[in-house]
């Protein structure tokens, strides 16, 4: 397990009126949006959450990664006060989310990844009725959305498609006025250009000064969207941090064209991997090490060099296992 | 033989079109069928799917079948235990009565009863009503609700037939129906009852199980017409709920005006002829309910009335077939209509969310309840002409003619508060339902507390329940008053029906303390529910000790305007409904939701 500098700075604090005095920069200098410490919940012998640390700032919207099965699910619906914690400390937006439900979600919006309507209720129905149970609903701003997302909101809930019903959800969401979005898996069923709106609807959100928790699968939604970005293993946060960050803890795969061998690379610290493959070298490389490899590549007459960034995909796997075609990613 | 595994379906098509006519029952090829009939092809996989039922049944299927047999025998003992023949000679006066006959059937055999006789008179039709739900789940459970979980898509993309799916169904509710008439007529052969003879028996059983047919077979239609299986249960729920009122007014109005049908051929009973209601008997013959009571068995043992329901049976079995050609998979008859693309101002919070979700099934609640109490009320005139023909002694024991009449207004209070009841318990239900189906999740995840949305939710079923009631009881009183031209009965008896509402509010309190803290256990409403109803129902007669009949909820408050009502018990009830709705709330804020 890595833990980032980040994660170390929010368990130094125990409340989160303190934790801005252990750091100096960023958008943590003001109260965390959600912050959660060593935070546990068992259904019966199964511990779904095992000590779950999570923490995410005002105003980013932090991509919020695992496979089916990890957690995602219950942490947020614990953030929601529909599921009770059995351990560890939860602020939401500086509250107990269990406690302060009611008053916390006027200010909250939450999708789901699968969204069930009323049979008998409209889209535009149940549109407005979630917004007015959250406290009010932007009837323009809801029209716009309903004219992005195209969707026909005189139509009966059981009769819309996974996707549409996921779009009442959404345009409900991001129609309210509220700060915080809680997002689960919000675009399970959209097609690609559904996709694209919602992108544009969360860049907005966030210049609007929403907090955006965006549990998702879609890795590419994920690396467009996150200012930061935390993985959850088993019910634990195993990783935490900017993309940026999180890349420099992979490593970057090179391909190097050359006829030689370079013996030093066998014994350099950070190279793995080595292989010849006809007229090149491929190997992976950690990220810290990066500068010194370099240096003892150009010593050689190499032809040409690629040098890829480790994908998030990549890091994941780091993570979960194995070879790229695990199934859980795929 | 396994549904994915086979094998010979598309590829060994051409082979198949050469001779489709001679493969008549062969399941194992596949060939094009012509679009609307009944081709071998829409067949395949039969087997295959009707034993995949009996799998996915294996608890439901026995659970029916041995409850309902079980019921049958504690009937039979019950009564044979209880009742010598003088009592039995006492009972046939309350049998007789036009109310009873409203409630249980047209009473054949009751002037030289027995106690077979007397069994299938009096709780036959629970039976019948038992038998006929059963078939109504069954199909609805194995067919809709298949295609509105797109579970059948999964299924129709095998090698199985259009009509594999229906077809499977309706076997396999005629097989659960023949089982129920076979462990019937073991159980009431083998009874104290001591039934004579044995054929008599089975014609009772067969009645029922055939019954229970038919009822498939109107699910089997109504499954069609609609996309949802709740709306399609429902459906054929009404068309039960109907056949039961439509042999109801019959079999009262044989009973009361000593029709033909009524007394069986015997010599008529203590009841005045000519009533004006008399000629309504001819009802009951247009009910599947009444075609098996019309057997008459141990009396008449007549078993041509059978033909009709399986007449039937086949009718609306080839309707639901023609109707599934005509539709596609997962569509309804009935089309989806477009809606208002804004909500109404009334859609605004948990209250407003609690009634809309609520409304429909309040609407024909209050329809049916409203017409139920104007039919039921409008036979007290009739009740009160008949008793002035009633020998002296009978007259007295009934309390008088205006005893009579307030007998009859008070009873009929009790009724409706038993069906309120039913309205009640399923209503509360519907909460569970909606946090199951994962509705609840998104209320609460707005700014809705969870005291506030079980509070509306409740809400709206207690004010339903106190509605219902009231209309029951207004139209029972409007009955009453046009029957017999006078306006006198119908204030007390909307005020005794509303009263009533005190003890369906204490169940419903019950429903919700459950729902608060364990809604695993919501069933147990349904227990106490039947409890009370059954003692209400049936205690005197069973001459039961006093201190057991205080245990229905329902025969505390008092048949009013027979009987005085006990502010006492009403006030009680209505506390413990509040206290109990309030317990309900404090539990559901400690348990977390269920989930996805």
């Amino acid at each position: 397990m890595t833990t980032l500098p980040r994660t170390d700075a929010a368990k130094v604090a125990e409340g989160a009126d303190t934790a801005h005095t252990s750091t100096s920069s960023g958008p943590r200098s003001t109260a965390s949006a959600i912050s959660m410490r060593q935070v546990g919940k068992s259904y019966g012998k199964v511990r779904a959450l095992d000590g779950l640390d999570l923490e995410v700032a005002r105003g980013e919207v932090h991509g919020f990664l695992g496979p089916n099965g990890a957690g995602k699910s219950t942490t947020i619906r614990i953030l929601l006060g529909i599921l009770r914690h059995d351990a560890g400390r939860i602020r939401l937006l500086g509250e107990d989310p269990w406690a302060r439900a009611v008053a916390l979600h006027r200010r909250l919006a939450y999708v789901p990844g699968d969204v069930e309507l009323w049979p008998g209720l409209t889209g535009g129905e149940a549109i407005d009725l979630f917004a007015r149970l959250r406290g009010g609903v932007d009837t323009a701003k809801r029209d716009e959305l309903l004219e992005r997302f195209d969707l026909d909101p005189r139509k009966k809930g059981r009769t819309y498609s996974k996707g549409n019903r996921q779009k009442v959800a959404l345009i409900s969401a991001l129609a309210s006025d509220i700060e915080l979005l809680l997002l689960d898996e919000p675009t399970a069923g959209l097609d690609p250009l559904m996709e694209a709106v919602f992108q544009e609807c969360i860049r907005e959100a966030k210049a609007a000064g929403r907090t955006v928790l965006l549990s998702s699968h879609i890795l590419a939604q994920v690396e467009a969207l996150a200012d930061r970005v935390s993985i959850i293993r088993a019910g634990r946060i195993v990783e935490s941090g900017t993309l940026s960050e999180l890349r420099h803890l992979s490593r970057t795969t090179i391909t190097v064209q050359i006829d030689r061998d370079i013996p030093a690379l066998t014994t350099m610290p950070g190279v793995h991997d080595l292989v010849r493959e006809g007229p090149q070298l491929h190997f992976s490389a950690e990220t810290a090490q990066l500068p010194s490899i370099i240096r003892a590549l150009g010593e050689n007459d190499i032809e040409s060099l690629t040098a890829t960034p480790p994908t998030l995909e990549q890091i994941l796997l780091r993570h979960y296992g194995s070879r790229p075609e695990t199934e859980a990613w795929s | 033989m396994n549904l994915l595994a086979r094998a010979d379906g598309p590829h060994s098509g051409r082979s198949a079109r050469q001779a489709p006519a001679r493969l008549p029952g062969h399941h194992g090829k596949h060939e094009r069928e012509p679009r609307g009939r009944l081709g071998a092809g829409s067949l395949t996989g039969l087997d295959t799917m009707l034993r995949f039922m009996l799998r996915r049944d294996r608890l439901w299927l026995p659970l029916w079948v041995l409850g309902l047999s079980a019921l049958t025998a504690y009937f039979a003992n019950a009564i044979a235990v209880v009742m010598d023949s003088e009592s039995l000679q006492a009972m046939t006066v309350f049998a007789k009565n036009p109310v009873m006959a409203l409630i249980t059937g047209p009473g054949y055999g009751m002037d030289q009863v027995t106690i077979p006789r007397f069994i299938v008179g009096m709780y036959g039709v629970f039976l019948m009503l038992g038998a006929a739900l059963m078939s109504i789940l069954t199909v609805s459970r194995h067919t809709r609700a298949e295609e509105q979980s797109g579970r059948a898509e999964l299924v129709r993309a095998n090698v199985t037939g259009r009509h594999t799916q229906l077809i499977a169904a309706l076997i396999l509710s005629v097989f659960m129906n023949a089982m129920v008439s076979g462990f019937m007529a073991v159980a009431f052969q083998l009874s104290e009852a001591d039934p004579e003879p044995l054929s008599s028996t089975l014609l009772f059983t067969i009645g029922i199980g055939v019954l229970g047919c038919v009822f498939a077979a109107v699910t089997a239609v109504t499954v069609q017409l609609s996309a949802f299986s709740r709306a399609a249960s429902g459906m054929a729920g009404a068309v039960l709920a109907i056949s039961f009122v439509v042999r109801g007014v019959g079999d009262m109005s044989a009973v009361a005006g000593g029709g033909s049908g009524g007394s069986g051929g015997s010599e008529g009973s203590g009841s005045s002829v000519g009533s004006g209601v008399g000629d309504l008997d001819w009802l009951s013959w247009l009910s599947p309910l009444g075609w098996a009571q019309q057997t008459a068995p141990f009396t008449l043992d007549r078993w041509w009335p059978l033909l009709f329901p399986v007449g039937l049976f086949v009718l609306l079995a080839g309707l639901a077939l023609t109707l599934q050609t005509r539709r596609d998979l997962g569509a309804g008859i009935m089309a989806e209509r477009l809606g208002r693309a804004h909500a109404s101002p009334l859609l605004t919070g948990p209250l407003g969310l609690a009634f809309r979700l609520q409304r429909s099934g309040l609407l024909w609640w209050s329809l049916g309840l409203f017409v139920m109490g104007g039919i039921f009320g409008s036979f007290t005139g009739a009740m009160d002409e008949g008793a002035a023909g009633m020998p002296e002694e009978i007259l007295a024991l009934m309390g008088g003619r205006s005893g009579i009449v307030d007998g009859y207004l008070g009873y009929m209070a009790l009724y409706f508060a038993i069906i309120v009841a039913v309205y009640a318990i399923i209503a509360a239900g519907g909460l569970r339902a909606e946090e199951q189906s994962f509705h609840t999740e998104p209320v609460l995840a707005a700014a809705v507390s969870r005291p506030g949305w079980l509070g509306s939710w409740a809400a709206v079923t207690l004010l339903g329940s106190a509605w219902l009631m009231f209309l029951a009881g207004l139209g029972e009183g409007l009955g009453a008053a046009s029957s017999m031209g006078d306006w006198g009965p119908l204030g007390p008896t909307v005020l005794g029906h509303l009263a009533q509402t005190a003890s369906v509010w204490a169940l419903l309190g019950f429903a919700y303390l459950l729902y608060g803290f364990v809604p695993r256990l919501m069933g147990l409403s349904w227990i106490v529910f039947a409890g009370s109803a059954v003692l209400a129902l049936f205690g005197q007669m069973l001459q039961l000790d006093e201190a057991v009949l205080d245990l229905s909820i329902f025969s505390h408050v008092g048949q009013y305007p027979a009987q005085d009502l006990s502010a006492e018990a009403v006030l009680w009830f209505i506390a413990a409904g509040v206290v109990f709705v309030g317990l309900g709330m404090a539990g559901f804020r400690r348990r977390d939701l269920s989930t996805a």
